[in-house]
């Protein structure tokens, strides 16, 4: 019953965080000065066009209307229309959302991949060459932006070598694979179409390496700092003098413990991700939701907007809410006290 | 060892796909890379020129620009007559045009088309003031009602929103949209191509339209993709996986112009950057201190420094290349003597203005800081103060600004489209008089050069307002600058027309490898 204790008051609060957080985002957007029916009808439009613009929209009611409509859909799981695009903004985020995840999934576990050995034969091999490289490229992954490092990557494997592909999600010459989780991998397997997985797959390794590549370096740098905080606690000395194999105190005992610390970096991990997939996305023309906001954004496109900003902060809360759940899984104590 | 084995297929996998992918850029296949998604391709709404690339590929008007020029000549139509009140033009449509679904273009399309616009209301619809009505005679001919005289009228009718489109597709309609929703991806309309899939932010595939009544096209299919690096769409055209990229400012152009399989297109354009100087607002409301900012300017430095001479310092409102354009009109110069005397002549002193600029142009920031070191040698403090585009529009609209730069391009080929919207106190803010600009006597000429048919003399009523309106120096005139695009040397055939930006005749183009 300790799982539900978590669970029940985070969904309570996540129906608090998403309506502060439409209330937030829509009072900013009717601050910010600049007329969206302008941007649609065109700037020269006269004021006649501009009217039937606004009517259309439903930019000519009250506010206090406008907020109502909003906060109603909102509640019917309608996001509203994209004012740029004339399409649902539900429909637009389920486009452009999945190819993001796959992005950012992929970049996590090749970050936890790499990042947990390295840390931990960092911190096994203290001062020695491997934690001399190991923290090198952690310094590298954290303080190298990601724009610059992006169009390194792109100029040598795509431009230079020739080998992997500089943009997009799959070859042009390649159908896309029908739509079931919007994932390419997943669907183009679900299909049995091979084409298109390796072409997706070689489409995924620059940018979910970019991607993957700063959080690599937080990720080595916190397991190989918790690592060594734990092999000096007493019960690894005890294990040691009882004459257990390293291999086992290393990975039962010393690893363990040495996670529970970075769940909590991991959530954090995937908050950055959506931050870090704007740039790979703009570098990699990967069809996302970081190009979308940004578009959206600069056109003052309202619905768009809030949707973006509504989904993220559910997607927010549930990850909170996975790193609590995970913590518990980690460590008995907490589950105990809970 | 498994690990070698991995490895080995590994390699094979990424050497065999490479080769796939290089065998892909067939020669009738043409890859067009830009930085953004177009918002729809719905002639009834869409306002941008990503847009119009679609619209004009898949779509065919009652005229069309001819080749590079701006004058007009039939399409959909195979003549015209207009009456003597210059208000009821009576069009006859020309045999053997087909939607792409074989259905024949006929006059009840043309109504179902402009009646959809009028409808709409969006942008678009501006294009036609004073369009009253349209009625179908017969199958081949069609009438248009005008409730006064507009000059303009047969230019408007080539601008994308007059683009005629299959009343088929009604069908589409869904809560009363005029199925807006629909053609806001996909296209109904008689021209060489039609939109068969659109995948948002990624690629926009058009295929030929079986039923196109001209030549059949060497292309067979046009790739749009959107790639927002213009350093990942330049390499894209380095390696040969794009063909045309768009948006390209001048110091890449530059790098490109040494590689010998790539073209560099800088066309004149019709495309003007100015300054709007609020003529409402002391100290610009006296034209000696609007004067003597237009003298201290320095428009080489501009053109040649931030525009690495990829422009030209504009002469009056109307632009070369279009008629109304006047070649031997007066044209500030850069003399900082005079600016100053100017300003001791009207008296003022410790001027402080503010530029409102965004980046929605690359150049306005440069141009910016420049104004800000030729203002301050008369004694002219300028602050800059950077907002987001959307912001600035208002700010300019709403005449809230005393300085700030703004781009302008013709919707149509007609010297109203500069004169009637930038010095007609009616359209002021928003609409196009920016300046709030007010001398009655202008307003009188272009106003009379709009209502009459009569070129020469509408000619003569525009150059005469020109050299008026240039005296007042409501705007700062900077620069006509040139429309950049590269392309790979072997696509062929390409025809710039400055009414025609970002717009492609991909009918008439080819690939020759």
């Amino acid at each position: 019953m300790t799982i539900m204790r978590i669970i029940i008051p985070r969904l309570v609060m996540l129906f608090f965080v998403v309506f502060g957080v439409a209330v937030i985002t829509f009072i900013i957007s009717h601050l910010i000065p600049g007329d969206p029916a302008r941007m649609i009808a065109g700037d020269r439009a006269s004021a006649e066009t501009l009217m039937s613009v606004r009517r259309d929209l439903g930019l000519d009611r009250p506010v206090w209307d406008q907020f109502t409509i909003y906060v109603s859909n909102l509640l019917h799981g309608d996001l509203g229309t994209s004012l740029r695009t004339r399409r649902s903004v539900a429909g637009d985020i389920a486009t452009f959302l999945p190819a993001t995840m796959e992005l950012g999934a992929i970049s996590l576990i090749l970050a936890i991949v790499i990042g947990i050995p390295l840390g931990v034969a960092s911190a096994i091999y203290k001062d020695g060459p491997i934690d001399q490289v190991a923290r090198t490229i952690s310094v590298c992954g954290i303080s190298m932006p990601v724009f610059w490092f992006a169009l390194v990557l792109v100029l040598l494997f795509y431009a230079k070598l020739h080998i992997l592909p500089g943009s997009g999600r799959i070859d042009m010459g390649i159908a896309l694979p029908t739509r079931v989780t919007g994932f390419f991998l997943i669907d183009s397997l679900l299909e049995g179409r091979m084409d298109a997985f390796w072409s997706s797959v070689r489409h995924l390794i620059l940018p979910s390496f970019v991607l993957a590549f700063a959080n690599l370096g937080v990720i080595t740098r916190q397991i190989r700092a918790s690592m060594l905080d734990v092999l000096e606690e007493d019960y690894i000395r005890t294990a040691r003098a009882s004459g257990l194999r390293r291999r086992v105190i290393i990975f039962n005992h010393a690893l363990r413990n040495a996670l529970i610390p970075s769940i909590t970096l991991l959530g954090l991990a995937l908050g950055d991700l959506l931050y870090g997939a704007v740039l790979t996305e703009t570098v990699f023309a990967w069809p996302g939701m970081g190009t979308y906001v940004v578009t959206s954004i600069q056109t003052l496109d309202f619905p768009a907007i809030m949707g973006f900003t509504v989904v993220a902060s559910i997607g927010y809360v549930l990850i909170n809410l996975v790193v609590d759940i995970a913590y518990m899984f980690a460590d008995p104590q907490i589950r105990e006290i809970g | 060892m498994v690990f070698a084995h991995w490895k080995k297929l590994g390699l094979a996998l990424l050497v065999t796909s490479s080769l796939t992918q290089a065998a892909w850029a067939a020669s009738d296949v043409l890859v067009l890379s830009r930085a953004e998604d177009a918002p729809t391709a719905d002639p009834g709404v869409e306002i941008s020129n990503s847009g119009y690339t679609f619209i004009y590929a898949a779509y065919e008007h009652l005229v069309a620009y001819k080749g590079a020029t701006t004058e007009v000549v039939p399409e959909l139509a195979e003549s015209w007559t207009v009456d003597d009140t210059n208000t009821v033009w009576t069009f006859k449509l020309a045999q053997g045009h087909k939607f792409d679904d074989g259905t024949p273009v006929d006059a009840a399309a043309v109504k179902f088309s402009f009646d959809r616009a009028m409808k709409l209301k969006a942008g678009p619809s501006d294009a036609f003031p004073v369009l009253k009505e349209v009625q179908v005679v017969d199958p081949g001919t069609v009438k248009f009602i005008l409730s006064s005289q507009f000059a303009p009228f047969l230019s408007t009718m080539a601008v994308s929103g007059a683009a005629i489109i299959n009343p088929k597709v009604m069908e589409h309609e869904k809560d009363g949209d005029m199925a807006k929703a629909w053609l806001a991806e996909h296209t109904a309309g008689s021209g060489a191509y039609k939109i068969t899939s659109w995948e948002r932010n990624q690629s926009v595939v058009l295929d030929r339209n079986e039923h196109y009544s001209g030549p059949t096209p060497a292309l067979k299919q046009i790739v749009v993709r959107t790639v927002g690096e213009i350093s990942a769409r330049r390499l894209q055209l380095v390696n040969g996986d794009a063909d045309i990229i768009e948006q390209v400012p001048v110091d890449q152009a530059a790098a490109l112009k040494s590689d010998a399989s790539i073209v560099v297109e800088s066309n004149p354009s019709l495309y003007v950057n100015y300054v709007y100087m609020n003529n409402k607002r002391p100290p610009l409301d006296d034209p000696r201190v609007r004067q003597a900012i237009s003298y201290a300017v320095d428009y080489k430095g501009i053109v040649d420094g931030i525009m690495q001479g990829q422009a030209e310092q504009m002469r009056g409102a109307v632009p070369d290349g279009m008629w109304g354009h006047d070649p031997q009109g007066f044209q500030y110069s850069y003399d900082v003597e005079k600016a100053k005397a100017l300003l001791k002549e009207a008296g003022k002193s410790d001027i402080h203005l503010t530029y409102t600029f965004s980046q929605a142009d690359t150049a306005w920031e440069p141009v910016g800081l420049a104004l800000q070191a030729n203002l301050a040698d008369i004694g002219i403090k300028l602050d800059l103060q950077a907002v987001a585009d959307t912001t600035k529009r208002e700010m300019a609209a709403s005449g809230n600004y005393d300085l700030a730069p703004g781009a302008w391009t013709p919707d149509f080929a007609d010297p109203y489209m500069f004169m009637n919207y930038w010095f007609d106190p009616d359209r002021m803010g928003g609409p196009g008089n920016r300046a709030f600009y007010n001398n009655p006597k202008v307003a009188d000429l272009v106003r009379e050069a709009a209502s009459i048919i009569d070129q020469p003399k509408r000619e003569q009523l525009y150059l005469e307002a020109q050299k008026l309106s240039t005296q007042d120096a409501p705007y700062l005139y900077l620069m006509q600058k040139n429309d950049i695009f590269a392309r790979r040397a072997v696509v062929k055939g390409y025809v710039y027309n400055p009414m025609l930006i970002q717009v492609y005749n991909f009918a008439t183009m080819s690939k020759s490898e």
